[in-house]
């Protein structure tokens, strides 16, 4: 299965909307979105990850890659996941305490701590 | 002798690589036409059935020299299926041939020539400082894949000698060439460049492979638990890319105080790099676990160690450590400590009840996640009681990733619970047991798992009867 990828802009927040299965073959595209998103300029990103059927630690990566990126530029990634399985992933590797993760996209655009 | 498996005749190595035989041989017609060869040269349109398609493509460099009756000859002895492409000198070869080796073997702009015969030219007419073998060292570096015969003239022996000497697969001389000769030994040429070749790439791949063999030795070491009574079931199994080497690692030690050390991890991502890291953090917890850490402090040391040898900084690695304290008298309940840096926790089996999986609430990220200095990243320590039969399994996260049928299910932990009670039920145990799992996990996923897979069974011992 292929991953797929669209952004758009919320205010001061850009939202990536990631579908499929992010794993060692398809991370390398998000990694690249990610990091194109933050070489032009983008700091305050939102992954949307409901459409997101499977994640692996290659995947994992990326997402804290990502988020390292923006802190650089003092910016944020946030994540909206309602998917337990997803949810549990992050919880088995401690990145519940790395990444805000909300309920929806809108929750996400409106946080600011 | 690694078979070639492309049809060459077993006596053909007598003269593979020899200049000093291939220098006797122009000269002796009626020796070379005894050379075997695997395939019939069909004189003149033989073989009307399979002469459709050009099978036989020959790029022809002409010197200077009325040559065109032996070519000619040439193209009428290779038959109705050879192509011959006639050009003047080696600037004109070159453009025929693809920028960069191998290129003209993917996109049909190039035809692919089976073989090069460059005619040297007379050797009185070098320009100076020039061994007259330029244009031929030229030729072997755009087209390294091609067999390469040359010719020279009678006075030229030498050359020749010093042509097959650079690598080419023969000479001939002009003089004492007619069509049929030179057609036998380009096919025998091309044979023995295929020859060549396919042993090259048979030892660049053995060199690979005791490349990733050494690196996976390095990553799944020999358990040091001489004394512990413990029974110690490991096993790995690489993804479904075998080239690409995973970085799941495992050990064990027994320290002098009785305790035994158990860890198994994952470094995130694929590739020489993630399993060299693997191979670093391994030999590092072994190390800190010889000068007594444990715990938290082994933890911290190790997340710094990863932060320096790590090649990005999104790389971090998961990990599962058991350390199992000396056992008291027989009998007694056995105890542990568990610790978890975001890495599935293990399952608890007993010898009849289902399998459980050990809390992780108290788990810690990952390794590489969390800086240690904030106390962001802490690793508490879960305290295990083992009632007498226990068994604990650890394994990493590829072995409950594998899909369930179609589309994107897993198997998950719950799925492997299940899975293991099953295997358990029938009765399996130890080695069976986890080759068993293993199996219908690889099946449940409909082949090789995509992740590779590293599965620990620890248990102890039956203690020895003892007859008074």
């Amino acid at each position: 299965m292929d991953l797929s990828l669209s952004t758009r802009t919320v205010g001061d927040r850009t939202v990536v909307e990631v579908g499929g299965e992010i794993d060692v073959y398809t991370a390398p595209k998000l990694r690249e979105q990610l990091v194109e998103l933050v070489n032009d300029g983008n700091y305050h990103l939102v992954v949307d990850m409901e459409g997101v059927d499977f994640l692996d630690s290659t995947g994992l990566g990326v997402l804290v890659g990502g988020l390292k990126r923006v802190r650089a530029h003092e910016g944020s990634l946030r994540l909206v996941c309602n998917q337990e399985r997803i949810l549990k992933i992050f919880r088995i590797t401690g990145l519940t305490k790395v990444f805000p993760i909300h309920n929806s996209v809108d929750d996400a655009v409106a946080a600011t701590d | 002798m690694p078979a070639t498996g492309d049809g060459r005749a077993p006596d053909a190595t007598d003269h593979a690589g020899s200049a000093e035989r291939s220098q006797s041989r122009p000269g002796t017609p009626q020796r070379a036409a005894a050379i075997p060869h695997p395939r019939s040269t069909p004189a003149g349109g033989g073989e009307p059935a399979r002469a459709a398609a050009t099978d036989f493509r020959v790029l022809v460099i002409e010197g200077d020299g009325p040559e065109h009756r032996l070519f000619e000859s040439l193209a009428e002895e290779l038959g109705g299926h050879a192509e011959l492409h006639r050009v003047d000198g080696i600037r004109a070869a070159l453009a025929l041939l693809p920028p960069t080796p191998g290129a003209g073997r993917r996109g049909a702009r190039y035809p692919d020539f089976q073989c090069v015969l460059l005619d040297l030219g007379a050797p009185g007419e070098l320009p100076p400082g020039s061994d007259g073998l330029d244009a031929l060292r030229e030729l072997l570096q755009r087209a390294p894949h091609t067999a390469v015969v040359v010719l020279t003239d009678t006075a030229g022996t030498g050359l020749g000698a010093a042509a097959v000497a650079a690598g080419a697969q023969d000479f001939l001389v002009r003089q004492d060439t007619d069509g049929p000769l030179l057609a036998r030994a380009l096919r025998y040429a091309v044979e023995r460049k295929r020859a060549d070749e396919s042993q090259r790439r048979l030892v660049e791949a053995e060199i690979r492979g005791q490349e990733n063999a050494r690196l996976q030795r390095h990553l799944l070491p020999t358990p040091l638990l001489d004394g512990a009574g413990l029974s110690f079931t490991r096993r790995y199994r690489p993804g479904r890319r075998r080239a690409l080497l995973g970085g799941d690692f495992y050990d064990a030690v027994r320290t002098k105080d009785g305790r035994v050390h158990v860890v198994i991890g994952d470094v995130c991502g694929h590739g020489p790099d993630e399993a060299a890291l693997g191979v670093a953090l391994r030999i590092a917890w072994r190390a800190l676990v010889f000068a007594g850490l444990s715990g938290q402090h082994l933890l911290t040391t190790l997340q710094h160690v990863l932060e320096y040898e790590r090649r990005s900084d999104e790389i971090f690695a998961t990990l599962c450590m058991v350390v199992l304290d000396a056992p008291g008298e027989q009998g007694t309940p056995e105890s542990a400590e568990l610790f978890l840096a975001g890495h599935p926790a293990p399952l608890l089996l007993g010898p009849d009840a289902v399998p459980m999986l050990l809390p992780s609430e108290q788990a810690g990220p990952a390794l590489g996640l969390l800086p240690c200095d904030a106390a962001q990243a802490t690793w508490p320590a879960l305290r295990l009681g083992l009632a007498t039969g226990w068994r604990l399994l650890l394994y990493t996260d590829g072995l409950v990733e594998g899909k369930v049928g179609a589309g994107s299910p897993r198997l998950g932990q719950e799925g492997l619970i299940e899975l293991i009670a099953d295997h358990q039920a029938a009765g399996l145990t130890r080695g069976r047991l986890v080759d068993s799992a293993i199996a219908e996990v690889e099946e449940l996923n409909g082949g090789a798992l995509t992740d590779d897979v590293a599965v620990l069974l620890l248990e102890r011992n039956p203690a020895p009867v003892i007859m008074g």
